[in-house]
């Protein structure tokens, strides 16, 4: 969390392996991304890392289900009977079912954007990173959007790491990190919204 | 699959169009050759023949060639508008590869299925071309082949060429990074484009080969009609040449023009666009380069036949006594030819300028946003095709009249009392080509340049 120009999208690009770090080694689990050649970040990027964007970023000749199982299809494989009932748990949590057929533009923002979570979680990724899920949403889609994914971290174990100014936004998170013109200024616990807007005046003030 | 289809209209059409003249071309030789069989009197020489296989097979190469250039041209236009789409499944874990094996998976597609049309269309235009010809008496009465097996030939090569076109025409989706999902997508600058130097390279050592080979055609020329087969691969190597080097040589060309013709501000920022993305504007102005040059190398190319035989035949009244009818036939080949090449050069001329003009929503509603009015985002368009017009036709002009200067003399200059002659120019039909082009090209803003227009800025600035 930071202000604009604080470096958050920077350091989620580094974290993506979508751009290089010109100093310094970035990890994800076991894995040094910062060694990693073009073919095994894409290969990264396919199994272990997922994808939510503030533009939402669904292939726009795609229709939902197809959106959903792409990462499968780029895979070149099948959801196998596990993922496949996984797929359906998610569709069926996230409100998609009626939706299936339907491609992104006949969709509102709220469910473009669950479709990109359902995604996100399909594969099971070590990491998903959100880059401003809730930038393009009403305050009340995007207070539902950060219900599904609080829930995915709470039921599945999932990892999140989601870029935000919003304090409201912030406040789902379990752990949350303060960035200050590229640098680490604060560490948290879970926080209110309250608590983090304090922290944020209080980084403005000290400038 | 349908917007598929429609993103690949063009590439098939020029695709079946190639296909079909091949067919035509090599299955109405059959048919001349069994004439000429069931009809003594006509009795060809086997020379003359075999001229005609390898000059038939030269303009098969021409089209297939120029198919090729229009389509790889097309499918980097196509890939330039995906790029977005691109670097999504990029940044979801597809490999770069694996993105341009698909499009190259598409051209296949293209190719057959154009191809295939081309082909039947070839056919049926040759058994009516037959049945009309022989009806008329033309063609003596003779049992023609329905079907000469070697116009299988052309249809296997375009459907390779375009498949292989596709393959040229996509090698720019290697180059789209994942990044480019995230934010705006753009092209890349001069500057970068500047600092391709092996592409270049390659470039002037291609254009510096086929002028030599061109000049070579010529000089053989002057001893047998096979000199033809030299400046033929010296055109294709030298215009290959060109067409690499063009993101260099195009941009400051347009902008020379525009300049030229600027008054107002709105002209001066069209003049400058041609410079801003070079790749784009190489793109376009090659779609009409390729296309004034083609039609201009067949007219130049029959005028210098025409003046070569006048001067022929004033210097040996005798020998030339019946060879009217053998020229009537010439000619008419050669107008088929710049049909043909019109129609090629229409198709890639006009889709080149709408899918460019289709591509920069965004950037005409950033314009828009700016406060540019309607009227002047419609000049702004106007002027650059002005601009286009004029430097690709003066461009294709000058190359059309190198390349039909040397066609005709390595092809007729050993005839009898031929020798060299300077370059017949059909000032007429090159002043209607140029008018051509310009209108082509303004029709082929029209439609793209009315939607940009109606698109809010609001809405074009929020497109991704």
């Amino acid at each position: 969390m930071g202000a604009s120009g604080s470096g958050k999208s920077t350091l989620m690009h580094i974290m993506a392996g979508l751009d290089s770090a010109t100093s310094g080694r970035v990890w994800l689990g076991d894995t040094e991304i910062t060694r990693l050649d073009d073919d095994q970040l894409t290969l990264l990027r396919r199994r272990r890392v997922g994808f939510v964007f503030q533009a939402f970023n669904l292939v726009p000749t795609l229709d939902v289900l197809g959106n959903i199982r792409l990462p499968f299809e780029l895979d070149g494989r099948e959801p196998n009977p596990d993922e496949a009932a996984r797929i359906d748990r998610l569709v069926q949590t996230l409100g998609l079912e009626e939706r299936l057929r339907h491609r992104p533009h006949e969709l509102s923002g709220g469910q473009q954007q669950r479709v990109a979570i359902a995604r996100a979680l399909a594969t099971q990724p070590d990491l998903i990173l959100a880059d401003e899920p809730t930038g393009n949403l009403d305050s009340r889609t995007g207070r539902e959007v950060l219900a599904v994914l609080s829930a995915a971290a709470r039921d599945y174990g999932q990892a999140i790491a989601m870029v935000t100014h919003d304090p409201v936004a912030a406040s789902f998170a379990d752990r949350i990190v303060f960035l200050a013109d590229g640098r680490m200024v604060e560490e948290r616990g879970r926080s209110s919204a309250e608590q983090i807007s304090a922290i944020m005046l209080g980084m403005e003030a000290a400038r | 699959m349908s917007a598929a289809l429609r993103e690949h209209r063009s590439s098939l059409l020029v695709a079946g169009l190639s296909s079909a003249f091949g067919v035509v071309l090599l299955s109405m030789i059959g048919a001349i050759d069994t004439a000429a069989r069931a009809d003594a009197v006509v009795g060809a020489s086997d020379t003359a023949s075999a001229l005609l296989l390898v000059a038939a097979s030269l303009f098969i190469g021409i089209a297939l060639y120029v198919s090729a250039v229009v389509t790889a041209n097309t499918v980097a236009t196509i890939v330039a508008g995906r790029t977005r789409t691109i670097a999504l499944l990029r940044l979801l874990g597809s490999s770069a590869r694996r993105q341009r094996s698909a499009v190259t998976r598409e051209g296949l597609g293209v190719g057959l299925i154009g191809a295939a049309l081309g082909a039947l269309a070839g056919e049926a235009l040759h058994l009516l071309l037959v049945l009309v010809l022989r009806e008329t008496g033309v063609l003596p009465p003779a049992d023609y082949p329905l079907i000469a097996p070697v116009a299988l030939l052309p249809v296997i090569a375009v459907v390779l060429t375009t498949w292989a076109a596709f393959r040229t025409g996509s090698r720019r989706v290697l180059a789209v990074r994942p990044m480019q999902a995230l934010g705006a997508a753009v092209e890349r600058s001069g500057e970068e484009v500047g600092r391709r130097p092996v592409r270049h390279g390659i470039a002037v050592v291609l254009v510096a080969l086929g002028t030599l080979l061109l000049g070579g055609g010529v000089a053989a020329g002057l001893v047998s009609s096979f000199g033809v087969v030299i400046a033929f691969f010296g055109g294709i190597l030298s215009f290959t040449g060109i067409v690499l080097a063009a993101d260099l040589v195009m941009p400051p060309l347009l902008r020379l023009v525009g300049r030229a013709m600027a008054r107002t501000a709105t002209g001066r920022l069209a003049a400058e666009n041609a410079v801003r993305s070079p790749e784009r504007s190489a793109r376009t102005t090659i779609g009409l380069v390729i296309g004034v040059a083609l039609v201009t190398t067949f007219a130049v190319g029959l005028q210098s036949y025409i003046d070569m035989l006048a001067r022929a035949q004033a210097n040996d009244p005798a020998y030339y006594a019946g060879i009217d009818e053998a020229f009537a036939m010439t000619v008419a080949v050669f107008l088929v030819l710049i049909g043909f090449s019109a129609v090629i050069a229409a198709v890639g001329m006009a889709d080149a300028l709408s899918l460019s003009v289709l591509q920069r929503g965004r950037e005409l509603g950033l314009l828009r946003a700016l406060g540019f009015s309607k009227g002047q985002l419609r000049r702004m368009i106007l002027a650059e095709s002005a601009q286009l017009t004029v430097t690709a036709s003066a461009f294709g002009v000058v190359l059309g009249i190198g390349y039909g200067w040397a066609g005709a003399q390595s092809l007729f200059g050993s005839i009898e009392g031929g020798g060299l002659v300077p370059p017949g120019i059909p000032w007429l039909l090159v002043l209607l080509v140029v008018i051509g082009t310009g209108a082509l090209a303004a029709i082929a803003a029209v439609a793209p340049t009315r939607r940009a227009v109606r698109v809010t800025p609001i809405e074009a600035l929020a497109a991704p």
